[in-house]
């Protein structure tokens, strides 16, 4: 008798461990960059200019100042910082975006705000840029992001 | 005869069981989590003007600005400070108007270069979006140096 039909029919079986061990490694990563995307580009009503006549954002490296009202009062956040309205967070905020800019001085400072909300709120970012700008000699690019087509609320 | 099954008669068997579930579970992970953004643009803009950065002694034309009012529920009012302009203008469409009339263009009499500074001044209560609505209505008429102003105080 072979040694064949002594053992039995043999099977080649694929160790599919490894592959399912990727495939969930590559589900935290996915949820971590998701996140990380948030916390630079959260999810904001941008103002839409009837006939908007803005410039597309380049790829160039850029620092978004996100300002939006979540039920305690208007605040900024870059990144994963928040700052309120007072004089001394705009004095930290201006400090933050003083040491990003010294890091990479062609990096843009976008402002993102909810379109509903007031001037009052968003004018501190704008003074905080500024004192950035005068600690670094007035070589601050500041652009403010709009969505590109036009809805029909503005005007 | 069965494509699996070699000539010795063994049989190989490759279970993709596990890995559908994983492929499917990926799938509707992503369709869930998912939202399509509409494009974002960007203006550039002036920052606030400060006077230790400002020569002294340069001489300068006032600014062009335009005052933006709080924002009710029938808009907002708009206040224009320019030579040769209406003082209160009706929609951001007129403003873009009014501005791109009062730009000098070649050939013509408009009495401001395109780089002539244009100052939005909104109230504290408007609205970002009549802010930036000033804003775009300059762009449209060809002014080049636009920024805001600080909330007076």
């Amino acid at each position: 008798m072979s040694l064949i039909h002594a053992r039995g029919p043999a099977r080649i079986d694929a160790n599919l461990t490894p592959m399912i061990d990727l495939s969930f490694l590559l589900i935290v990563f996915f949820i971590l960059v998701a996140r990380m995307s948030g916390d630079q580009l959260p999810p904001i009503s941008l103002p839409h200019p009837s006939h908007g006549a803005m410039t597309p954002a380049s790829n160039a490296p850029r620092m978004a100042l996100n300002v939006v009202d979540e039920g305690g009062g208007p605040i900024i956040t870059l990144g994963t910082r928040r700052f309120g309205g007072t004089e001394n967070s705009i004095e930290d905020l201006a400090k933050a975006i003083e040491q990003r800019l010294r890091v990479d001085p062609a990096t843009s400072v976008d402002i993102r705000a909810d379109r509903s909300l007031p001037y009052a709120a968003v004018e501190p970012a704008l003074r905080a840029i500024a004192k950035a700008n005068g600690a670094l000699g007035g070589k601050v690019r500041v652009r403010v992001c709009a969505l590109a087509d036009s809805g029909g609320e503005g005007g | 005869m069965d494509r699996r099954r070699s000539a010795t008669g063994m049989r190989s068997a490759l279970s993709i069981t596990p890995m559908i579930d994983v492929v499917f579970l990926l799938l509707v992970f992503f369709i869930c989590t998912v939202h399509f953004e509409r494009r974002e643009e960007v203006f550039t803009t002036d920052l606030p003007q400060r006077g230790s950065t400002a020569d002294p002694l340069a001489l300068r034309d006032p600014p062009i600005t335009i005052e933006v009012g709080a924002t009710s529920s029938s808009g907002c009012t708009i206040a224009l400070r320019a030579e040769g302009a209406p003082a209160q203008v009706q929609g951001f469409d007129e403003l873009a108007s009014v501005l791109g009339a009062l730009r000098r263009r070649a050939g013509d009499y408009g009495l401001y270069e395109s780089t002539h500074q244009v100052l939005v001044v909104p109230s504290r209560d408007s609205s970002w979006q009549d802010s930036v609505d000033a804003f775009n209505a300059a762009v449209r008429a060809g002014f080049a140096n636009i920024g805001f102003s600080e909330i007076r105080k």
